[in-house]
């Protein structure tokens, strides 16, 4: 094979190459294209699989109980939660409309979220500040944490009545507990270079804490609302169930009582719906808060 | 370059803060119960506007001497004056540069420069105006609603910089601060740390392991042992000011002199450190000759 000059020879891979690759610009604007067509397929695949899975799941309830394979007395049927659901809404529940229980229910939960939140915040934050609260209150707050807080409710329904009240102070403290312990480690976590660095600023102790403490801790105390407010609602739900007049708990009791199997699942199909909507709330509360955080790697694969 | 351009300071109106330790010694207690000195009997001074540069092997203490200056600790035994007067707590008038970034990454680049004055009492309308110009200063206009994770390296010491400097401090503590840098953007800041401390001069201590950039940057070169740290020697760095590049300094013959002068006793301190962490880990380069 003879050889080439090399100016020459350069050219030919030039040309070779160019004709191989078509322009940079068209390139790119094909690997996008190919890459949103890439997403969108699978954003379809995933929504077809979910429908499907929910199909086979409601579908093959449905049969088996029909086909008395399984009792609907003992099981429910979908087909008669949604009978459950729409009679609740027409003629109301035995306590009133629907849209009461459902309010009650919402009223104690979030009320509970908020003063458990604000009181697991505030004592987060103080004993994460100050050591001498933290080593005096230390292992009472541990031991109270061990106990089975849940029966509180009984105590409270005794204390305060039937009414909402007792049932705000049951979500409230399972609420605490789990903000709490996410706050102080929250607190105990920030960065000491952050806090000598404010100090040197010149930064008074309450202007280390508006600052520095609190907003290194809030990606804690976030995290830790998403737990929370599903503790909300067992509080709520389970204060209901101990002795209420009105809210979602007292139906399910009553459903129980009735054997009525479709009553207990519509009723938690409501409360999954609207502990899903706090849910979505919450997440947008959190990226609105956390705007500041560097994406996260992952982020861009999800959604 | 922008750095002529920006929020004049009031030379006169301030008085430069000498720096004095004398037979400071700090101890912590180890987690076995026992005690470590990190500095034993150490004297030092920093005249005021001097620019003091502290070179020692990893560990020897470097760091301690800078938070006992700034009042963010306490000698065990010894007194720290700043200004003549023993620091009894945090000193106003002090900044201090970390080597990890303090920026805090919840707060915009124009919200962490204006911490300073808004911690002092500032509005923070006063506060932004200031932080925009002391941005401009360090080259870093355009970029004030940036978040500090979108921000190069390089770019966050500027950050850094700016905030260290608003508050006009008459003393500048910096714990190595351009360590993480490459060795470009390390040159550059360099320069530009230079440019802006003529300006105001406030007096520095500037803790660095690198002895090249010590002599290239300071007044005074202080040697430390290893830990327990001590004063080995105190070097007076005669190169003639405005320094220019720090780059080219390196090539004076005086320069070369100073360096093989003071790297003669830093050598041994640093092997002594080596031999003694060599088990545990291999400690940070100190030096090159």
């Amino acid at each position: 094979m003879s050889r080439k000059p090399a100016t020459t020879e350069v050219a030919a891979i030039a040309e070779a190459r160019s004709a191989i690759r078509p322009q940079p610009a068209a390139e790119e604007a094909a690997i996008s294209a190919r890459l949103r067509q890439r997403g969108s397929r699978n954003r379809w695949l995933i929504w077809a699989a979910r429908a499907a899975t929910l199909l086979v799941v409601l579908g093959g309830w449905q049969l088996f109980t029909t086909w008395k394979i399984v009792d609907p007395f003992f099981f429910g049927q979908p087909s008669g939660i949604v009978r459950q659901l729409s009679s609740w809404a027409r003629s109301g529940t035995e306590y009133g409309s629907l849209w009461l229980q459902v309010w009650i229910t919402m009223k104690e939960a979030l009320l509970g979220f908020a003063l458990g939140v604000a009181g697991g915040v505030v004592f987060g934050v103080l004993l994460g500040q100050i050591r001498l609260l933290a080593d005096v209150l230390g292992p009472y707050i541990k031991a109270m944490n061990a106990l089975p807080r849940i029966v509180l409710g009984s105590i409270f329904v005794v204390w305060l009545g039937l009414g909402t009240t007792s049932k705000v102070m049951l979500a409230a403290v399972l609420v605490f507990f789990v903000v709490f312990f996410n706050a102080f480690q929250g607190v105990r976590e920030v960065d000491r270079n952050f806090v000598a660095n404010a100090r040197v600023l010149g930064a008074s102790r309450l202007q280390i804490v508006r600052h520095v403490v609190l907003p290194s801790a809030l990606t804690w105390i976030i995290a830790s609302l998403h737990v929370a407010f599903g503790f909300a609602i067992i509080g709520a739900i389970v204060g209901e169930f101990l002795g209420a007049q009105k809210g979602l708990g007292l139906v399910i009791a009553t459903a129980q009582n009735n054997f009525n199997p479709d009553g207990v699942f519509a009723a938690m199909l409501i409360i999954a719906v609207l502990a899903l909507t706090a849910e979505a709330l919450i997440s947008r509360l959190e990226r609105r808060l956390l705007a500041w955080r560097p994406p996260a790697p992952t982020e861009a694969g999800s959604a | 370059m922008s750095v002529l351009t920006g929020p004049e300071v009031s030379r006169a109106a301030r008085e430069h803060a000498g720096i004095e330790l004398s037979g400071v010694t700090k101890r912590f207690p180890t987690p076995g119960g026992a005690t470590f000195t990190a500095l034993r009997d150490v004297d030092l001074a920093v005249e005021p506007g001097q620019f003091c540069a502290v070179v020692g092997p990893t560990g020897c203490g470097k760091s301690t001497t800078l938070t006992l200056v700034a009042g963010l600790d306490r000698p065990s035994a010894g007194v720290v004056q700043v200004a003549g007067r023993i620091v009894d707590g945090i000193v106003t008038g002090t900044s201090f540069m970390f080597q990890a970034d303090a920026l805090l990454p919840w707060k915009t680049v124009l919200a962490n420069v204006a911490m300073g004055p808004v911690f002092r009492g500032v509005t923070r309308k006063q506060a932004q105006a200031s932080a925009r110009e002391w941005l401009h200063v360090v080259g870093l206009a355009g970029f004030e609603n940036h978040y500090p994770h979108q921000l190069s390296g390089g770019m966050r010491k500027r950050v850094s910089l700016a905030a260290a400097l608003i508050n006009e401090p008459s003393v500048l503590l910096m714990d190595e601060p351009f360590a993480a840098l490459d060795v470009q953007t390390k040159a550059i800041m360099s320069n530009e740390l230079l440019t802006l401390w003529e300006r105001t001069r406030p007096s520095v201590i500037f803790v660095t392991h690198d002895l090249e950039e010590a002599i290239a940057l300071a007044d005074r070169v202080v040697v430390m042992t290893a830990g327990p740290g001590t004063v080995k020697g105190v070097y007076d760095i005669d190169l003639p000011r405005p320094r220019g590049a720090v780059q080219e300094i390196r090539f004076q013959p005086r320069f070369v002199e100073l360096q093989q002068q003071i790297w003669q006793a830093l050598r041994d301190e640093v092997q002594r450190a080596y031999a003694r962490n060599a088990a545990a880990r291999v400690p940070e380069e100190v030096g090159r000759s």
